[in-house]
């Protein structure tokens, strides 16, 4: 595979780092839920397939990795769409909250 | 209770008496969960969070209004419990089991937040603790079960 050229600056001028502020609409915002001791885990895992649309493979995957490693991260979205996702979920009383994905 | 029949459009389920008026006991209960309990964000960095973290309530606290509607109307209607001779036949359709899914869990986390959000199961229960510690299980036993009918034989 071919490499990609770097750009060629002219002397004298100083590269800056460019830093675009993120849009709402680009996928910055993780929607994480969190573990707790109170949902079942047959609950979670029903809640994730309704909520995503998720395969219910997919959906213990995740619900799992809640269990056993205290959080797991769902999606990767929008801000407006991660609102979204959060609000599904707590609509479930499940522990989830968004987090920028930095 | 046990799940009857179930259709693409329906599932019954067959109660006993006391069965029944465990759920309808219950599901006075609704709502459990204290109003804007989750934050947005844990982390904070949110641009304009606070607006953001109101929308989130308004919205949550809109539901819970139009959950309340929904809970009235259904212990209202006289065709949804069924009298048999056997104890009471219950019709609902899949969306009512997927809302009741969330009426019971409101009641179940809420009820495990009135009792200071235990990690382990609570060694002792005294008068305070117990009619919570009640709500918790048999509102997670109702789930279950409801569950159980939605996902159908393995």
């Amino acid at each position: 595979m071919a490499e990609t050229a770097a750009p060629e600056l002219l002397p004298g001028t100083i590269q800056e780092a460019e830093e675009k502020p993120r849009s709402n609409l680009e996928p910055g915002y993780m929607v994480i839920c969190w573990n707790d001791p109170v949902n079942y885990m047959d609950y979670v895992t029903h809640v994730f397939q309704v909520v995503f649309g998720w395969a219910r493979r997919k959906a213990e995957f995740h619900m799992r990795q809640v269990h056993e490693q205290g959080k797991s991260v769902l999606a990767r979205e929008s801000m407006e769409k991660a609102e979204h996702y959060v609000h599904q979920l707590q609509k479930y009383s499940l522990h989830a909250t968004m987090e920028r994905d930095e | 209770m046990n799940l009857i029949r179930s259709t693409k459009d329906q599932f019954q389920f067959r109660l006993g008496g006391r069965e029944k008026r465990l759920l309808l006991d219950l599901l006075k209960l609704y709502p459990c969960l204290p109003v804007a309990r989750q934050p947005l964000s844990k982390s904070g960095g949110l641009p304009d969070q606070e607006t953001a973290q109101g929308l989130l309530d308004e919205a949550l606290a809109e539901q819970r209004q139009e959950n309340r509607r929904q809970l009235q109307a259904l212990l209202a209607d006289p065709g949804r419990f069924q009298e048999q001779e056997t104890g009471w036949r219950l019709s609902l359709s899949p969306a009512d089991l997927e809302w009741l899914l969330q009426i019971l869990n409101d009641i179940r986390v809420g009820s495990w937040v009135r009792l200071g959000s235990p990690e382990e199961r609570l060694a002792q229960l005294d008068e305070k603790t117990a009619p919570h510690y009640w709500a918790m299980e048999m509102s997670g036993r109702f789930q279950m079960q409801f569950l159980e009918a939605m996902q159908g034989p393995n």
